[in-house]
């Protein structure tokens, strides 16, 4: 599979030749891809959607069996063994975290990392509010909510995920630019507006038709918009 | 505007090379009109064909009238000796010039070509004859083909002084070995080999026929171009800012003036801004349609 720009951008001066590495949210395995590109020893791709889960096998884990485990398992609880990972990336993990999901998740992800472990963390600054997409991503969290007592996305400054880390003992490494702007393109659209439509659905008719309403006229609206900023920072654990 | 090094030529060409094809498509007035504009710019790289209608032609008078300005590029899709000298000289009297600044082997594809060239009999070996007559001064290739090829066209021809090649963010972010033209521009750089781009401004293929027949088609490039003053600047940003010497224009005379300014504005792009293009290109043309982030 190709690996983006942004993640080999970001783990371009991280140690992955040789490393035993996570990858803490393993989407599709875009990330996966990029640290085996980059001679990881091995890779734990963890997720806890079974979809994406087969996604990583089928597309990452067959031509590399022998590097690479795809962890079906739930990232405030994993399997792995403490101090035993020597990087962890976390690229477009923390916007689906809920706050209190995203603190017990660093825990977790600092007891398995090994001294002197490299972390990357690669996310989303808050849409500028003139974004038309910061308009649907509102949607989508209304429907979440109203749905499962929960948000569906959170866009934490990189300043209030530079502080987290801070006090889960990592060390800041360095900040970079990975996407200015953030390119929302058509299909970014349709998967965000399909998920927001999923949650609203099982909604009672008041309230979900005026949110679907509002889903399919957002699509139309936007179609694609370019906004916002993707970040990139790097932490080290002391030793 | 700005200028860059080709190579080891010894001529450094404006980040902005002018692709006559354009020309094909205008009246000779239109043309010498074209041509004034493009020299106003400060453009200093013309490339021509004897492949790209009349172009040769309706270049003559103002190639004449400015020749001491204008670095010119040509090529011919000859593979042998005979040939290339023919095409040669008939490029020269339709042009109206005694000498080619740079003349190219034009749209290598296969391997087998490459043999035919670089035999004894091949069109390289009249080009080093011209070249030591002072007919050409320097020797190059253009491929939209497998970027292996030109690697090993690169291993092959040991007096290679520029290569032409695509390049735009649909090619970049795809990192199979058929579409590796990063490997082409580092290597040609570690050779000090000069680099020009075509393609940098191909949003696709365009609708099929069905969809929207030839006759239709508002722009007579063979693929579809971006055609906004934004999406140009954008695309010649990204690729002039890809460490290779020039970036030839999309050949439709429409969108040349566009590009002229893109280029004359040119002043770097930032790492960020050049991947937020890979990957708007990468997620539009992606069969994979949950993608929720980059």
């Amino acid at each position: 599979m190709d690996v983006p720009r942004t993640v080999t951008a970001a783990l371009a001066d991280r140690p992955v030749d040789g490393a035993t590495c996570l990858e803490a949210g393993a989407g599709v395995g875009k990330t996966t891809a990029g640290l085996l590109a980059d001679g990881a020893d091995r890779v734990y791709a963890i997720t806890n959607d079974a979809e994406h889960a087969r996604t990583v096998r089928e597309r990452v884990g067959r031509d590399h069996a022998d590097r690479v485990a795809v962890l079906d398992a739930d990232l405030v609880a994993t399997p792995l063994d403490t101090d035993s990972v020597e990087i962890v990336t976390a690229h477009g993990l923390c916007n689906v975290l809920p706050p209190a999901t995203l603190d017990e998740v660093l825990e977790e992800l600092t007891r398995i990392a090994a001294p002197g472990c490299h972390l990357v963390v690669d996310d989303y600054e808050p849409l500028p509010e003139d974004a038309a997409m910061r308009d649907l991503f509102a949607v989508e969290n209304a429907a979440r909510e109203l749905a499962d007592g929960r948000p569906a996305l959170t866009f934490y400054p990189a300043t209030t995920l530079r502080r987290l880390l801070g006090g889960h003992g990592w060390e800041f490494d360095r900040e970079r630019t990975l996407l200015d702007p953030v390119p929302w393109t058509a299909n970014h659209v349709a998967a965000h507006a399909n998920a927001a439509r999923a949650s609203a659905r099982p909604l009672p008719d008041a309230l979900g038709d005026p949110l679907l309403a509002e889903i399919d006229r957002l699509v139309t609206a936007i179609d694609e918009e370019s906004t916002g900023t993707m970040y990139s920072l790097a932490f080290r654990l002391p030793g | 505007m700005e200028t860059r090094p080709l190579g080891e030529t010894g001529h450094d060409s404006t980040v902005m090379t002018f692709g006559t094809i354009a020309l094909n498509w205008l009246e000779q007035e239109g043309a010498n009109q074209m041509v004034e504009l493009v020299l106003d710019h400060g453009v200093n790289h013309f490339d021509v064909a004897p492949t790209y209608g009349d172009a040769e032609l309706k270049l003559g008078p103002k190639l004449r009238q400015y020749r001491d300005d204008i670095f010119l590029g040509c090529k011919t899709q000859e593979r042998g000796y005979e040939g290339t000298k023919r095409k040669m000289e008939a490029s020269l009297d339709r042009l109206g010039v005694d000498t080619i600044d740079l003349y190219q082997v034009h749209g290598l594809e296969y391997e087998e070509e490459l043999d035919r060239i670089t035999a004894d009999d091949g069109a390289l070996e009249a080009m080093r004859e011209a070249k030591a007559d002072g007919v050409i001064d320097h020797i190059g290739l253009t491929s939209h083909g497998n970027p292996q090829l030109i690697l090993d066209a690169i291993d092959r021809i040991d007096d290679l002084e520029t290569l032409m090649f695509p390049l735009n963010p649909v090619v970049a972010g795809k990192d199979d070995e058929d579409h590796d033209y990063q490997a082409v521009l580092d290597r040609a750089n570690e050779e000090g080999i000069g680099t020009l781009v075509i393609k940098a401004f191909a949003k696709g293929p365009w609708p099929s026929t069905d969809d929207l027949p030839e006759r239709d088609r508002p722009y007579a490039n063979w693929y579809e171009p971006v055609d906004t003053p934004e999406e140009t600047r954008e695309r010649f940003d990204f690729a002039a800012s890809q460490d290779v010497t020039t970036v030839v224009n999309a050949g439709d005379p429409k969108l040349v003036a566009m590009i002229l300014d893109a280029a004359s504005r040119y002043d770097g792009m930032d790492e960020a801004a050049q991947r937020s293009l890979v990957e708007s290109a990468r997620h539009d043309d992606s069969p994979v349609p949950e993608q929720l982030h980059h």
